[in-house]
């Protein structure tokens, strides 16, 4: 009796959580979902990151977003 | 993702109705975002100098749209190599600009997403305005969940630069479109791997402007411009893994390998890996490490000679064979409230590389005279509504 309780607890924790959020991508559920567990954690540093690199080493690419904003990048 | 999560997740979406569509939704943005972004970039010697700012915001329009826009500021000063010369000793050496270069670049970013069912769809444009340079860029993405566990992606994107170097008298356009293929899998409950290829294609004034190249036994002037072919073909490889690690306070490991080739005769391989560990009250410690190698363009020299320049030729630093070799600490702390804010996010991180000769893979014998090192600070502020 007990462990049905807890299934049903441990099933309506479920369906709130659920309700209670919109869109997730399938790899945003459970452990997947937390916050470490991005492909980009900190997408605005990623970018200024990846600037960084790119007009400083020889190739560039991977990560998508590239192909446009890159500047001169001269110096 | 295991299958006793998936079954019941699944079976908790079907029980409401209509919630099925919602769990397997795509991605949009639940909250409003506003965000800000410092960075400092240093490299050693009285080189160059860059300082970042950053402003974006994103918003939710109804259920399935969210718009973005970013605007950066980089300010850029310092000195900078313009060539190689040999010295009295026949030891190359760096001839390096005065430190009188100071530039300006302002960036406007703009977003659109539209997330459906299974599929989102994105579409992103941009300008960035330097006193000597000038792009334009637009570019559109998709991503498609094929099921619980696999996520397709696929973009495309185009740039259009002109060049208008300082003290020259010409205006040079360039176009520049990239395109990527792309696979998401969740490996399990606790991994997930993400492996995209991206093809580039350049065509147009490929050279920089502010580069020159010594030639030793020249018929008339040493010192003749940089000289790049008039298009590159690119390919590159990128491979994302992450793993948690439930028992160590949920920590994360984060694996990125990519392997490059393009048809100048670059090829280089990047791998980096952080470690996001939780510590206690929402705070994270985030150590990580990159090391990044590549071998020489086919037309780069340090020095040329008169007999044997041939069409292309360019002395760059960033054409040439070596290793960068660095990481640092990120510190995250996040404040989860009540109020009209919901969500403030503070994030600092200290990095710190070395870019040296020997340090490509193999070695390398030039004997490092464009050696340096570099440092970049980054600060920033994330709150959501």
């Amino acid at each position: 009796m007990k462990s049905l309780s807890l299934k049903i607890i441990g099933i309506l924790t479920v369906l709130v959580s659920l309700s209670a959020c919109t869109p997730v991508k399938p790899w945003e559920r459970g452990h997947l979902a937390l916050p470490q567990m991005a492909l980009e954690t900190d997408a605005h540093e990623a970018a200024l990151r990846i600037h960084a690199f790119h007009s400083k080493e020889g190739s560039n690419g991977g990560y998508g977003g590239g192909g446009g904003g890159g500047g001169c990048g001269c110096n | 993702m295991s299958k006793t999560l998936v079954n019941r997740l699944s079976l908790a979406a079907l029980a409401l109705p209509g919630l099925m569509q919602t769990a397997q939704a795509g991605r949009a943005e639940e909250t409003y975002n506003a965000d800000f972004q410092y960075g400092h970039y240093e490299e050693s010697g009285e080189r160059m100098k860059v300082d970042i700012y950053e402003l974006s915001a994103a918003a939710p329009i109804g259920k399935a749209f969210t718009v973005s826009l970013g605007l950066i500021r980089d300010t850029m000063s310092g000195a900078s190599p313009m060539f190689n010369v040999r010295d009295a000793n026949g030891q190359v050496k760096q001839q390096i600009s005065g430190a009188s270069i100071a530039d300006q670049r302002d960036v406007v970013n703009v977003g659109l997403s539209y997330a459906m069912e299974s599929v989102t769809l994105g579409l992103t444009g941009g300008v960035s305005g330097e006193d000597d340079y000038l792009s334009r860029y637009f570019g559109t993405n998709i991503s498609w969940d094929l099921s619980k566990s696999t996520t397709l992606s696929a973009s495309a994107s185009y740039a259009f630069d002109d060049v208008f170097p300082t003290g020259g008298t010409f205006r040079k356009s360039k176009f520049n479109q990239q395109y990527l293929l792309g696979v998401t899998q969740v490996i399990d409950k606790n991994s997930l791997f993400q492996s995209n290829m991206t093809f580039g294609y350049n065509q147009g004034f490929l050279s920089d402007p502010y580069k020159s190249v010594f030639v030793e036994n020249a018929v008339g002037s040493p010192i003749m411009a940089d000289a790049r072919p008039g298009e590159k073909f690119q390919w590159a490889w990128l491979t994302r893994y992450v793993r948690h690690f439930k028992d160590l306070n949920k920590a994360a490991l984060h694996a990125d390998y990519r392997f490059y080739v393009d048809d100048w005769g670059v090829v280089s391989h990047m791998a980096e890996a952080s470690w996001h560990q939780p510590i206690a009250d929402e705070w994270q410690i985030i150590p990580r490490f990159r090391y990044y190698t590549q071998y020489e363009a086919d037309f780069y020299s340090a020095i040329f000679d008169g007999a044997t320049i041939g069409q292309y030729h360019s002395s760059d630093y960033r054409l040439a064979g070596f290793g960068t070799l660095g990481g640092g600490v990120k510190l995250s702390k996040n404040f989860v409230m009540s109020g009209l804010v919901k969500d403030i996010k503070l994030q600092a991180a200290f990095d710190y590389f070395d870019r040296k000769a020997s340090y490509q893979l193999g070695g390398n014998d030039s004997g490092g005279f464009d050696d340096y090192s570099f440092y970049m600070i980054t600060a920033s502020i994330n709150m959501k509504f």
